[in-house]
């Protein structure tokens, strides 16, 4: 059921943020990836990696002798999954109140972004 | 009585109430202040600064409140305590007309409200933090390499010495920086992959901008700020403005780093542009400050800001300023008592003489208003015999000298207590009288807060609302002095039914034997007030008083009782806190010519004293 998969886990979300990253990716090159920021066994990587493929949460490329893992949806998909799951979206909306960067927690209207790209042009065009 | 009644009674309530009116006012000023200040700046650090600066302002201005209203409200708050009925039946309520009473009365209500609204705040805060952290933990992996590197470089560009982890995240909406002790970029997963590189160097220094300002600590300790001051606007419209010249430092960073301000709009355009994308169901919100940011780095004139909240604030003060003086008046009247002394220009004879007539108030006031129940009759008479100003104010400063029990310090507490006490009786006490000229004023600004006060509802129309007063010890007096109040006329004002010696201004007769005297006083209303002094030692007294008609010989009333002095027995109930005796209740005497009568006994010895006093009641 590749149109339903089951909701990852945060081990197997850590796993396709590697993929969505990278793009298409060996076992050994993910492991990599990952054990930069915490110590973990290639043979766990290579375990959850195979069950993902079996959810129908990667895809498998088998030509080559190193099998290449890709995620089998992009990465818009956990919006989407995220948008199905309330809790987890107003506990992630809550974390913008105290985060900063360089956009704000609130959205610009879609009138608005139109008038920005307008803007923009405009200033390329009067620049030489 | 619930337990939030009885909370709300407490002087951590009453000084609550009375800082969130006044921080209404404080608050108001501030974004008053904050607004000229940015009327006057330009540069967004200034803005930002000052911006800052009135929020800690507002934060000050109610912890400094609140450590004045506390002393404040506890010596206000402890009569009632004191008295085991911290919610006071109907009866008790506010005389109608004094408006000031009952907004008073209602303040700490206010309190439990408050307090609910900063335990949501805060865990609304708590649950973010969470949630951030969360986020930095899940669905995440380290960025490539070469990016890592490059925002080393780039770090190293804005001086920033602290370690940055560059993190993509698949939950990430936008380009955010969590943490302060070990700071992390998150970036949209694709994001680092899928903009020009130009673009994305101009993100990351944005990010790297807020790390070295410490935005995301500074904001952690803003959402407190606004959780303690929630109920306030003026902390919300700082608090945005905060937030918006926070970005606008930033972005001044990027432009003077990065050096393309084109490509850094067009990156954020980007950005903003992705994010819509990523969600078709998103509703269209407005209110993003993001055109603003785009227009300024474009050098593009601005949209006119709104200017709205200082105008608003300035409503608030004035509507404040204005409950503030309505619950206030007696309080503020009685606290600033001090005759000011009106000076200007007197052009005509006639403004002169009022001036004069003016002049002479305050005086007079201070002598049958403040301290009508505390001046003796010497200082009373001493203080009408002064001609000058000057001399009048150097009494009144050495009467006030005279009763400070900590002479060497600068307040003087008996003064603070004695105007307090008149405050109090002002704002409880006032019916059609003024508070401190009823019975109840009167006793209490003379004796302060009865240890217990028991008061009858009005139960039916045979009886009326009355009020009894326990006083543990009144120096002077005696102990268990129990002081009755009747409302009998329905009209709020409790008349005394009791009289407490000394203090009623009627005839005082003295015995005539040599040495200690026993007095009897006659009040206006003929009530018959005893003192009989203890001028030997004993462990234990046996005193013995009769009257009688001196024309009739027909005995009018008959005591005997036995007591110790509390210095020999202490904790004894009943005993004599000063050798003195005064028995109660008080008969009320006929016209006529009287004796009375009196022995001091020595319970288990020989001692013994007797008085003799001849009176006639007109």
């Amino acid at each position: 059921m590749p149109d339903s998969p089951p909701r990852p886990t945060d081990a197997e979300l850590e796993l396709l943020t590697v993929l969505w990253s990278r793009g298409p990716s060996t076992v050994r090159e993910v492991h990599e990836t990952i054990a930069r920021r915490r110590p973990t066994q290639y043979t766990t990587v290579l375990k959850q990696m195979q069950i993902m493929a079996a959810k129908g949460l990667v895809s498998r490329d088998e030509k080559q002798r190193a099998h290449v893992y890709a995620a089998a949806h992009p990465r818009e998909w956990t919006e989407r999954y995220l948008a199905g799951d309330f809790l987890r979206r107003a506990f992630n909306g809550s974390a913008s109140r105290l985060m900063v960067g360089a956009l704000s927690a609130r959205k610009t209207s879609k009138q608005e972004l139109a008038e920005l790209r307008r803007l923009l042009d405009e200033y390329e065009r009067g620049t030489p | 009585m619930t337990l939030i009644q009885t909370w709300v009674q407490t002087p951590l309530a009453q000084a609550i109430g009375w800082t969130l009116v006044h921080s209404l006012w404080e608050g108001a000023l501030v974004a008053l202040v904050l607004a000229a200040a940015l009327w006057a700046f330009r540069s967004s650090r200034a803005r930002y600064a000052a911006a800052c600066l009135a929020m800690l302002a507002m934060l000050a201005g109610f912890g400094f409140t609140f450590t004045r209203e506390m002393p404040r409200q506890r010596g206000h708050v402890a009569i009632i305590a004191n008295a085991g009925i911290a919610w006071l039946p109907a009866g008790f309520e506010a005389p109608k007309g004094v408006v000031g009473h009952r907004a008073a009365d209602s303040l700490p209500w206010l309190a439990p409200f408050w307090m609910v609204g900063v335990a949501i705040f805060h865990l609304r805060s708590l649950a973010s933090w969470m949630s951030a952290r969360h986020l930095r933990r899940t669905g995440v992996c380290l960025a490539p390499d070469h990016w890592r590197e490059r925002l080393e470089r780039l770090g190293a560009r804005v001086r920033l010495s602290r370690p940055v982890t560059l993190l993509e995240s698949c939950l990430a909406e936008v380009p955010v920086v969590i943490g302060y002790l070990r700071p992390a970029i998150l970036m949209p997963v694709g994001l680092l992959a899928g903009l020009p590189a130009g673009q994305v160097e101009a993100i990351l220094l944005h990010e790297l901008a807020h790390i070295r300002r410490y935005d995301y600590l500074v904001n952690l300790l803003q959402s407190a700020v606004e959780g303690f001051l929630f109920y306030h606007p003026a902390v919300w419209w700082i608090s945005g403005l905060i937030r918006a010249e926070r970005e606008n430092c930033c972005d001044d960073l990027v432009v003077a780093t990065h050096g393309d301000a084109h490509e850094y709009a067009a990156a954020l355009a980007t950005l903003e542009q992705n994010r819509w994308s990523a969600r078709e169901a998103a509703p269209a919100a407005t209110g993003g400050n993001l055109m603003q940011r785009i227009r300024r780095l474009l050098n593009r004139p601005e949209a006119p800001r709104r200017a709205l909240t200082p105008i608003f604030s300035a409503g608030i003060l004035a509507i404040t300023a204005a409950v503030v003086l309505m619950a206030w008046p007696s309080k503020a009247g009685a606290k600033a008592p001090a005759p000011a002394a009106p000076a200007g220009p007197a052009a005509q004879a006639e403004r002169v003489q009022q001036m004069r007539v003016q002049l002479a108030t305050p005086y007079t006031k201070w002598l049958t208003e403040d301290v009508a129940y505390i001046i003796t009759d010497r200082e009373r008479a001493a203080f009408k015999s002064l001609t000058t100003d000057e001399e009048r104010e150097l009494f009144i400063e050495q009467f006030w000298l005279q009763r400070d029990p900590t002479p060497g310090t600068v307040e003087n507490e008996f003064k603070e207590e004695h105007y307090r006490r008149i405050a109090y009786a002002n704002e409880h006490y006032a019916s059609s009288v003024p508070g401190w000229k009823t019975d109840r004023g009167r006793i209490y600004i003379i004796y302060g807060p009865a240890d217990e006060i028991e008061s009858q509802p009005h139960s039916d129309a045979s009886t009326y609302r009355s009020e009894q007063w326990r006083y543990r010890f009144i120096e002077g007096v005696g102990t268990n002095v129990v002081i009755e109040f009747v409302d009998s006329t329905g009209s709020g004002e409790y008349r005394m039914t009791r009289d407490v010696p000394g203090q009623s201004g009627g005839h005082v007769f003295s015995s005539t034997e040599p040495g200690a005297r026993v007095t009897v006083e006659i009040t206006s209303d003929r009530r018959m007030l005893i003192g009989i002094p203890i001028d030997f030692e004993a462990r234990q007294y046996e005193i013995y008083g009769t009257t009688r008609r001196s024309d009739t010989g027909a005995t009018v009333s008959v005591f005997s009782e036995m007591r110790s002095l509390c210095k020999d027995a202490p904790g004894t109930t009943g005993c004599l806190p000063q050798p003195v005796f005064q028995p109660f209740p008080v008969v009320t005497l006929g016209p006529g010519p009287y004796i009375f009568r009196a022995a001091v006994k020595d319970s288990a010895g020989t001692a013994q004293k007797t008085y003799t006093v001849n009176f006639t009641v007109d």
